[in-house]
């Protein structure tokens, strides 16, 4: 016990002798969690999207309001023959304007749709496909068409996959170089306010090794300083994310558009753990690199 | 206890601190280490510890190679051996009993040992009454005998003093010397690094004298200058 309590007073020593260092490191290790935190959600986030648009309809024909119901029948029948197609959904204006409603009951970001009077939504084919591969046939085949006064567009759902896994993988690679400078900038922060707490206990240290201290004592309160950082720069980088979650999941979703993007319900407790794992891995990996190169003689 | 055998120690920049060294040092015996400053009594010392390593031969401390310990089993090797400097190395911020029971705190003692064995070293140096005291608030003598206690409430097999009163008065001395013939007299192996000549000379114990690296003399009851 007396062991335990030396090592937290004196890491506990350690971050508030020198309160410079261990503000700064403290808040490059906020800054580069909160760039963490940005990222898993951002990628999460576009993952579940892309997810979402690959178990959803993959090809829509918006049709044409002047379009009689016996001409959609027909287009819907010759669509069903393709021996690509599985399925052929009718989804009717009203259909449309209702599960825009239901969307929008969940999002209070979208704004008041009762207020739209007339329905401006298109009713619309949705086709999916048995083979994944034949979609851009199956596309331009009906693309074919337009104009002919029933298939007024056709979205190929693929394709916004497509860009969107571009998007991903973009983001995913730049926010792992950014994300990995961030990093290094916060070890090398890190190992360099241990090593000046290392060397204002110099000479505690020479004694705990001359009476038989194992190298583990002596690197503890270091690493436990190191997890002090970790701790407190989790802690300003979640408070900094409880505040600008709202606004930024708002702008998220106004450039995904309105995809019902979902995040879990957990989600938000799993990141926090993660951002809180992360800088404890970095605070204590940091103090124990520090430590070791100081103390290998 | 300690044997050193064919030990030689080479600096990087060529120059030999220790040269074909051969000792054999029983446990229970005490043994001044004399000869002039850089004749090599220091790294003779820290090869004991494992502060160095020699260049070639072996030293062998309680059974053990030291070269061969695996870098976790240094501490235990040092609780065998405890060392003392001329510069004391106590820390300013605690006091006499928390200097020493910061040895015994940092190897994982605690509770009723701790304050027992604090005790028992510091009325064994004769400093129970300035437990309480700082180190800047002590005499020269107090604080060697401080520095003593620390080294001593590990219960070490060897205790090892590097020019112990080098920054002594004469009379301080005597008291640090008689303090560790009475350390020696309880059982444990005494090896004293000094050039106090007065001192050698008075006590007549074995003297191993080192000269540029080499043993140039071994003798029981020995005195400092041939």
């Amino acid at each position: 016990m007396t062991r335990v309590r030396y090592v937290l007073t004196a890491a506990w020593q350690g971050f508030s002798r020198n309160p410079v260092m261990s503000v700064a490191s403290t808040l490059t290790v906020a800054l580069m969690l909160l760039l963490f935190a940005f990222f898993v959600v951002t990628d999460r986030g576009l993952q579940s999207a892309i997810g979402l648009l690959e178990s959803k309809v993959e090809l829509v024909t918006y049709l044409s309001d002047d379009a009689k119901i016996s001409q959609i029948l027909d287009v819907k029948a010759r669509i069903e023959k393709d021996p690509a197609v599985s399925r052929v959904d009718y989804v009717s204006k009203d259909d449309a304007l209702r599960r825009l409603r239901e969307l929008s009951a969940n999002r209070a970001d979208l704004g008041p749709i009762e207020e739209i009077g007339t329905n401006p939504l298109p009713a619309s084919l949705e086709i999916k496909l048995a083979i994944a591969q034949e979609s851009r046939r199956v596309a331009d085949e009906l693309r074919a068409e337009v104009g002919n006064g029933v298939i007024t567009e056709v979205v190929d759902n693929p394709q916004v996959v497509d860009k969107l896994l571009t998007i991903t993988r973009v983001l995913s690679v730049g926010g792992l170089v950014v994300l990995g400078m961030m990093l290094f900038v916060a070890l090398f922060v890190i190992v360099n306010t241990i090593r000046i707490a290392v060397h204002a206990r110099r000479d505690e240290i020479e004694i705990m090794q001359l009476v038989g201290a194992t190298d583990r004592l002596v690197a503890a309160p270091f690493v436990i300083e190191g997890m002090l950082v970790g701790v407190f720069g989790a802690a300003i980088a979640l408070a900094v994310l409880a505040v600008g979650s709202g606004p930024v999941t708002s702008t998220l979703v106004q450039f995904l558009d309105i995809l019902p993007v979902s995040l879990g319900p957990n989600f938000l407790a799993q990141l926090a753990l993660g951002v809180l794992g992360f800088a404890l891995v970095m605070g204590a990996g940091g103090a124990s690199i520090s430590v070791r190169s100081q103390l290998s003689r | 206890m300690i044997a050193l055998e064919d030990v030689s120690k080479r600096y990087p920049n060529g120059t030999y601190a220790l040269r074909d060294i051969d000792l054999r040092i029983d446990a229970g015996e005490f043994v001044f280490n004399v000869g002039s400053s850089g004749a090599g009594k220091s790294t003779l010392n820290r090869l004991l510890i494992r502060e160095e390593l020699p260049t070639t031969g072996r030293v062998v401390v309680d059974g053990q190679d030291v070269a061969r310990l695996a870098r976790g089993e240094i501490p235990y090797l040092r609780r065998k051996v405890g060392i003392v400097f001329q510069d004391f190395k106590l820390l300013q911020t605690k006091t006499v009993f928390e200097n020493v029971a910061f040895a015994l705190i940092v190897t994982g003692h605690d509770g009723r040992t701790l304050r027992e064995e604090s005790e028992r070293a510091l009325a064994l140096v004769g400093l129970a009454q300035r437990r309480h005291h700082f180190p800047r608030e002590l005499s020269g003598g107090e604080q060697q005998r401080t520095a003593m206690a620390r080294a001593l409430v590990m219960r070490p097999r060897v205790l090892v003093a590097d020019e112990p009163t080098g920054n002594l008065d004469p009379v301080t001395t005597w008291e640090i010397m008689k303090l560790l013939i009475r350390v020696n007299e309880l059982g444990t192996t005494v090896i004293v690094a000094t050039h106090n000549a007065e001192i050698v000379n008075a006590l007549r114990r074995r003297v191993v004298h080192l000269d540029h690296g080499r043993i140039i003399r071994d003798e029981r009851e020995g005195l400092y200058a041939a």
